[in-house]
């Protein structure tokens, strides 16, 4: 076999199985730090992370998900409850005790016409309107299983994401629809991610790809790995790179899908895909734990750092082994770029990300960080 | 795998972490048993078959996965143990009650309790007990995540099981969130290893193991070309043929039919009559062993002379009393001969003979080295799940009560199986060497 690598690839092909990278995996070249940038990116660049774990008053180490809500408050998903951080910069947690269903928080959605948050847990699914919570089981209410790794709000309905069947929750009505094995196209029920389309659903399936739903018509379709086999990817952009979903995010027309084997990217215009492997394209790991989207750009969240990317360029944040926090930069055609920054991500192993055109958040195995972004000629150069 | 090539790729890619140092005296079995990975291991592809079997054998897809196994990247392995134990606590995930899979559980949890109750036994001053938390499965889809929650919220150090694939998948994605790692001791879907969740071990060989056998075995030792399947319509039947399908096919010889049933189904005439026009010469089952007993005996009164053929199921008693005497010249793999002589083995069996009255059967004995690899990785790791998931996912061999085993790139014991053959009433084993790893001498 002779691999295609990018010097990005060769460059990481030395990365160990250890927490952070090891020296001299992604040196930086001072000569680069001061160096303008060539062109502008197609996204923001981060400038500098601050982070926040438990000293800062977070529950625990673990943050599953995060999001900025519409009236611009943080919250998080953290593996001790759900957080939400003050004016005051302070956090404070919601637990069982509140009424959260569980203290595993692992997505939230607001529903944009209420503002009410939809807090999917381990042990159910809860509703916080109004300061109170209301929560929903597989014992009594229509929600497919208790455990719900997704949750999305899509015109009235709430979209549940669990290993027994997508649930679908009419907030009017009050009733409940499953999708499953047996009227969907899934050979088992067990779903993982909710991403709201154009007009449609995306429901991620572990080992059964992206199910995708029009609601009016009640119409599936399925998007499958082409060679259908979990050892291998036979050629690249054909499809999804595997057919187990760990994550699904769609905006403005791309589909993105996060797997544990790469990641792919579905132009719903054109209907053509992308997909990336690591060593092989910029992409810094293969297990990637979820995207978010945002425009034509991708908020990648894996095990070995966080990605950015609209599919050409990419900026990738990760850690070395001294601790330190490293941006690398990937243009089409170019060599890439390593840059060492004043701060770093709390910690590598990133589970998700929040962003917009000010900033991100990212949620880590280990603390959360906000991103400032700069402007992209001065970012901060700090061996 | 002494017939099989074990094809290494020379990928320069992570590897897994190496093992931690010991951090106490470890109980159960010598650290000789016990050959972890070295940085920078690559790993047989595809199980370890010869590339013929391969899917797409003829071309170089442009990625190869599990030619190194995924590690875990995250953090753990530094936070501090927890102060306040007064057991080490280990999940066992059993069957629903009453399930199809109900009795290979009661003998899994029999290899499982054997192992704790010996371990608690060599504790020495000032070790903390084992604890086993036991959970029976819920019969409905998802049920398995609910209790690998529930294992988490008990703060289990980590768990054993389960049988059925779909509870597996389901509990294998929850410890990806909760972080407890699982030895799987008896599902053998193949799939289950595959998901790139660097959370779990599997020590029973799986499926693909046993139909590339037995699709050699039907195409070129019997030069078979007339194949019928007759299978469970359900997951454990459609993912019990799936690779046998592919590599007879592979190999020359597509199946000719694939016909289902229902479990518990008394009689199936059509597909008897459907299979019986087609003229086999092999039928390759997969399902309960009192059904396929039943059916194999009912094609025999229907004058279908065609061999029989099928997986470990077939070793059980019920097809034997079912089939009668077309049993005879059945032939399916089976993981190791019960009959072995290696000490380990035949002090097994006196042991589990003496505590439950009865030998042990592969269920309880994979069951026992699962439990043996888990508690000795605790005593390695201390009490912690990320250093414990790096003691159990590090491991390359092992040699338990069943034979040594070999973990491939995704975590899964691909050792060689055995083909019996039923003769007489009587279940006869191929010669065949027990298998050997090279770090102690074999291969």
């Amino acid at each position: 076999m002779k691999p295609h690598r990018s010097p990005l690839g060769l460059a990481l092909l030395g990365l160990t199985a250890a927490l952070s990278l090891p020296p001299g995996t992604w040196a930086a070249d001072r000569a680069d730090l001061a160096r303008p940038e060539p062109a502008p990116l197609p996204f923001p660049l981060v400038a500098r992370f601050e982070n926040f774990g438990e000293k800062d008053g977070l529950p625990s180490h673990k943050i599953h998900c995060v999001l900025k809500a519409s009236d611009g408050r943080l919250w998080l998903g953290t593996g001790n409850g759900l957080c939400v951080r003050g004016a005051d910069g302070r956090f404070r947690r919601y637990g069982p005790e509140d009424g959260l269903s569980h203290p595993a928080v692992l997505s939230i959605a607001e529903d944009p016409r209420t503002g009410d948050l939809w807090i999917a847990t381990m042990r159910g699914l809860s509703r916080l309107s109004g300061g109170r919570f209301t929560s929903f089981t597989q014992t009594d209410s229509g929600l497919p299983n208790n455990v719900v790794y997704g949750v999305a709000v899509v015109d009235g309905t709430v979209w549940a994401a669990t290993p027994a069947g997508a649930g679908a929750y009419n907030i009017r009505e009050k009733s409940w629809k499953i999708y499953d094995h047996n009227n969907a196209p899934m050979e088992e029920p067990w779903c993982y991610a909710i991403a709201p389309g154009r007009d449609v659903v995306y429901i991620g399936v572990w080992a059964g790809g992206i199910v995708e739903h029009d609601p009016r018509l009640g119409s599936f379709k399925a998007y499958r790995d082409p060679d259908g086999d979990f050892q291998f990817q036979l050629t690249p952009d054909s499809g999804p790179i595997a057919d187990i979903t760990s994550w699904v995010a769609y905006d403005d027309g791309i589909l993105w899908q996060a797997t544990y084997f790469g990641l792919s990217r579905y132009d719903t215009q054109e209907a053509t895909w992308r997909t990336w492997v690591q060593d092989k394209t910029p992409l810094v790991s293969n297990f990637i734990n979820s995207v978010f989207a945002r425009g034509h750009v991708a908020w990648v969240s894996t095990d070995r750092g966080a990605c950015v990317t609209d599919g050409t360029t990419w900026a990738t944040y990760a850690v070395d082994e001294q601790g330190r926090g490293l941006v690398r930069i990937d243009r089409p055609g170019g060599a890439p770029e390593t840059r060492r920054m004043a701060t770093r991500l709390a910690d590598g192993f990133v589970t998700a990300i929040w962003a917009d055109d000010h900033e991100a958040w990212f949620a880590t195995s280990n603390g959360l960080s906000h991103a400032v972004f700069a402007n992209q000629a001065a970012v901060a150069a700090n061996p | 795998m002494r017939t099989l090539n074990c094809l290494l790729l020379a990928f320069a890619a992570a590897a897994p972490a190496a093992p931690l140092a010991a951090q106490a005296p470890a109980a159960g079995p010598d650290s000789a048993r016990f050959i972890y990975a070295t940085p920078g291991e690559t790993y047989p592809y595809y199980a370890g078959l010869p590339r013929e079997f391969w899917p797409f054998n003829a071309v170089e897809p442009y990625e190869r996965f599990f030619t190194t196994r995924m590690p875990f990247r995250g953090p753990g392995r530094d936070y501090p143990n927890p102060s306040d134990l007064k057991s080490l606590r280990i999940g066992l995930l059993d069957s629903p009650k009453y399930d199809a899979n109900w009795e290979r559980s009661v003998r899994t949890r029999e290899g499982v309790v054997l192992a704790f109750e010996e371990a608690n036994r060599s504790r020495r001053p000032g070790q903390l007990p084992f604890e086993l938390v036991e959970r029976e499965g819920i019969a409905q889809w998802g049920g398995a995540g609910n209790l690998a929650v529930d294992f988490a919220d008990q703060k289990v150090l980590g768990f054993l099981g389960t049988i059925d694939g779909a509870d597996a998948h389901v509990a294998l994605r929850v410890t990806l969130k909760t972080e407890v790692v699982i030895i799987n001791t008896s599902d053998p879907d193949p799939t289950l290893t595959e998901t790139n969740i660097p959370w779990l071990l599997r020590v029973l060989p799986d499926h693909r193991i046993e139909e590339a056998r037995m699709a050699d075995t039907i195409v070129r030792r019997f030069g078979c070309r007339r194949i019928a399947i007759l299978r469970e319509g359900d997951r454990y039947g459609r993912l019990g043929v799936h690779n046998f399908m592919n590599f007879a096919r592979r190999l020359g010889c597509p199946a000719a039919q694939e016909l289902l049933f229902s479990p518990g189904n008394p009689d199936i005439p059509h597909q008897i009559a459907t299979i019986k026009d087609a003229r086999p010469d092999a039928i390759f089952f997969i399902g309960e062993p009192a059904d396929i007993g039943r059916f194999a005996r009912q094609f025999r009164l229907a004058g279908i002379q065609a061999r029989f053929f099928g997986a470990d199921l077939l070793m059980d008693d019920r097809f034997l009393k079912e089939a009668g005497d077309a049993a005879e010249g059945a032939m399916f793999t089976y993981y190791f001969d019960p009959a072995r002589s290696d000490p380990l083995w035949v002090d097994f069996v006196a042991r589990f003979s003496r505590r439950w009255g009865h030998a042990p059967d592969a269920y309880a004995a994979y069951a026992y080295d699962g439990a043996q690899v888990m508690l000795h990785a605790i005593d390695a790791a201390g009490p912690n799940r990320w250093r414990i998931r790096d003691q159990v996912c590090n491991l390359d061999y092992y040699h338990g009560v069943t034979g040594w085993m070999q973990f491939d790139g995704t975590g899964s014991n691909i050792a060689p199986v055995r083909l019996v053959r039923y003769e007489h009433g009587n279940r006869v084993f191929e010669p065949q060497a027990e298998f050997t790893p090279p770090a102690a001498g074999g291969l």
